[in-house]
């Protein structure tokens, strides 16, 4: 761990100057272990304002556990998280939430029975009058500006009292998309977005992240589909076994990145050898990683 | 005149469309609604005066005990759970209130003191199933035999005589005008009022709303930052608090204390919120389809009386219906 804690602004990626302010995340040295598992060994990782981020690995490299730390739903067993510079203890999803933290889960974590603008606001609710602790809920306001996200991010629903479970996939994810950016987020974490999409579905979804970054969002995308993280990624991260192996731009064309990228996703390829040594393992190292 | 009355059901099944996330329901509740209507029309042709004032009123009458316990647990089964004790609840708070007020409390406090029962039995189910993480069969099981339990040592099993106010809740009708209109029940006008509080706490708020993403998806509500233990705590103390509502109302009416009233009660509150729509899934389910399926199982119920059908059919009768209604509902979420 760097001595020096004050600035967090450290120079995020080689061949990049130095971020002109500070990061929108910084993550240093996480640890997650899971009983004897050890998921997240040391993790370091960087998100710059208004960029889109590419989280790449294998299964079981620790993409998701990484990110459910900074979405609040992991609590790490050791690191720093800094949010623009200022250091964060994340307890839990509504905290990362207030933090600007916005998680669209794999499995896209919608009410099915309720309709679109309930879920968009679930959670949220705008409450035209209470009664003690009984809020009434203001439908009519939530549907309103619940088209009017829809109709900004170009997202095709007829109505915004659909049930969540009457959309396709790609609708669906559209949702939770846009569920994610309706609060000004800072950050958006999307868990695999176009999983079990059809081609159509994952054009559409990736033109929505590109509107997103247009409209200043900053994105981190963890995907198994290298051309995805390709087509919209700036900058892309592999993990392997719980350990950083590359940060890089995203670059050249497309097959020599696709040879590259998997090279470092089976381990043929580090960037960091130092990082897969466990402190108190029997090794040269010092125990500690930078 | 059938085409008045269908275009009249229509305009309500539009109105309840504007319900968040209930579109397929609205069609449900037109055919439950519809169900209603026509047996309504069988039995005023075969049985004698059933369609009379005096018939309607007794029905609604008989049917608000089951009304108001079916809104409760479907708060219940709308958040993933289900409450076997409610049947329990009703003998409790009944004869805890009736003898308290044998006691010599006063009237109003003995039944305010039998509501609270079911607020603190409603919290202990909602408790076993947060806290304990108890399967919400097993711990309302549970809490059905213990407060049956209680009704009966507090009462050592005997009907004790309350004092004669205590009666009035029960047997006072109003806005009667003597002979041609008998007033209507006290009791049926708790039934509408809580019918309507229920159906707007559901449709119109946030714990309402908060009550389907529970029941619908627990982990993503979680994540949303819904408070799910909350949630669930509340939906059990609604259910227990009506069903205390209705031991009052019960006990008032027979003016004793009644340690072994409202058996099987809870049955026919779940079967009545089951034929209204509400799935046994969670996150599905309206106030105005629980009120609908409780009159249907009260018109079977006081229509095959009339008709001449003896008690052991009408339990056949209700019991298909039951299985009928949840096929037809299978049968159309699956297309």
């Amino acid at each position: 761990m760097p001595p020096d804690t004050s600035s967090p602004a450290r120079a995020g990626i080689p061949g990049e100057p130095a971020a002109e302010a500070a990061p929108v995340v910084e993550m240093r040295n996480i640890r997650k272990n899971f009983a004897a598992v050890r998921a997240l060994r040391g993790i370091d990782l960087v998100l710059h304002h208004n960029e889109i981020l590419g989280l790449v690995g294998d299964n079981a490299a620790g993409k998701s556990t990484l990110m459910k730390v900074l979405s609040g739903a992991y609590i790490p067993d050791e690191g720093e998280i800094f949010i623009e510079g200022r250091k964060v203890e994340i307890n839990n999803p509504l905290h990362a939430r207030h933090l600007g933290i916005e998680m669209v889960y794999q499995d896209l974590a919608l009410i099915n029975h309720l309709d679109v603008s309930a879920n968009v606001f679930l959670g949220r609710e705008k409450m035209s009058a209470r009664l003690g602790r009984i809020g009434v809920v203001d439908k009519r306001y939530m549907e309103q500006e619940t088209r009017r996200l829809l109709d900004r991010l170009r997202i095709d629903i007829s109505s915004v009292r659909l049930d969540v479970e009457r959309l396709s996939g790609g609708q669906r994810q559209s949702v939770a998309i846009a569920r994610a950016t309706a609060f000004n987020a800072k950050v958006i974490i999307m868990d695999e977005p176009t999983a079990a999409l059809s081609v159509a579905a994952i054009g559409k979804v990736l033109d929505l992240v590109r509107a997103l970054k247009a409209q200043g969002s900053s994105i981190i995308v963890i995907s198994h589909r290298l051309e995805d993280i390709y087509q919209v990624c700036d900058r892309m991260v592999v993990l392997r076994h719980g350990c950083k192996v590359c940060d890089y731009p995203v670059a050249g064309d497309l097959h020599e990145f696709h040879e590259r990228v998997v090279a470092y996703i089976v381990g043929a390829r580090n960037d960091f050898p130092e990082a897969a040594v466990e402190p108190g393992q029997k090794s040269t190292q010092t125990g500690e990683q930078s | 005149m059938s085409e008045r009355t269908a275009k009249h059901i229509s305009k309500g099944a539009a109105e309840v469309r504007e319900a968040p996330g209930r579109s397929r329901n609205a069609l449900d509740r037109f055919l439950t609604f519809a169900a209603v209507i026509a047996l309504f029309i069988f039995f005023s042709f075969t049985a004698r005066n059933f369609f009379s004032v005096r018939s309607v009123l007794s029905l609604a009458l008989q049917t608000s005990a089951v009304t108001i316990m079916g809104i409760g647990v479907t708060f219940a089964i709308i958040s993933g759970g289900v409450d076997l004790s409610i049947g329990s609840v009703v003998a409790l708070s009944g004869t805890v209130a009736v003898m308290a007020a044998i006691a010599g409390v006063p009237v109003w406090i003995s039944m305010l003191l039998g509501l609270l029962i079911g607020v603190v039995c409603g919290l202990l189910n909602g408790l076993m199933v947060t806290r304990l993480k108890l399967p919400p069969f097993i711990a309302t099981l549970g809490m059905m035999m213990v407060a049956r339990g209680v009704a009966l040592t507090i009462t050592n099993a005997n009907a004790w005589p309350a004092p004669e106010a205590f009666g009035a809740l029960g047997n006072n009708t109003i806005f009667g005008t003597g002979q041609e209109f008998p007033g209507i029940p006290i009791p049926v006008l708790i039934m509408i009022g809580v019918a309507f509080l229920f159906h707007f706490i559901l449709s119109q708020t946030r714990i309402g709303r908060y009550t389907y993403a529970v029941g619908s998806n627990e982990e993503a509500a979680r994540l949303a930052g819904i408070k799910v233990g909350q949630v669930k705590v509340i939906s059990y103390v609604i259910c227990g608090t009506l069903a205390a509502l209705v031991g009052i109302i019960l006990a008032s009416r027979m003016v004793t204390s009644q340690p072994n009233s409202a058996i099987g009660y809870e049955m026919n509150a779940i079967a009545a919120a089951v034929i209204g729509g509400t799935s046994f899934m969670g996150g599905m389910g309206t106030v105005g389809g629980t009120v609908i399926g409780s009159f249907i199982i009260g018109i079977l119920t006081v229509g095959l009386t009339m008709a001449g059908a003896n008690y052991f059919m009408q339990q056949i009768v209700i019991g298909l219906v039951v299985i009928g209604a949840v096929t037809v509902d299978q049968l159309r979420s699956r297309k």
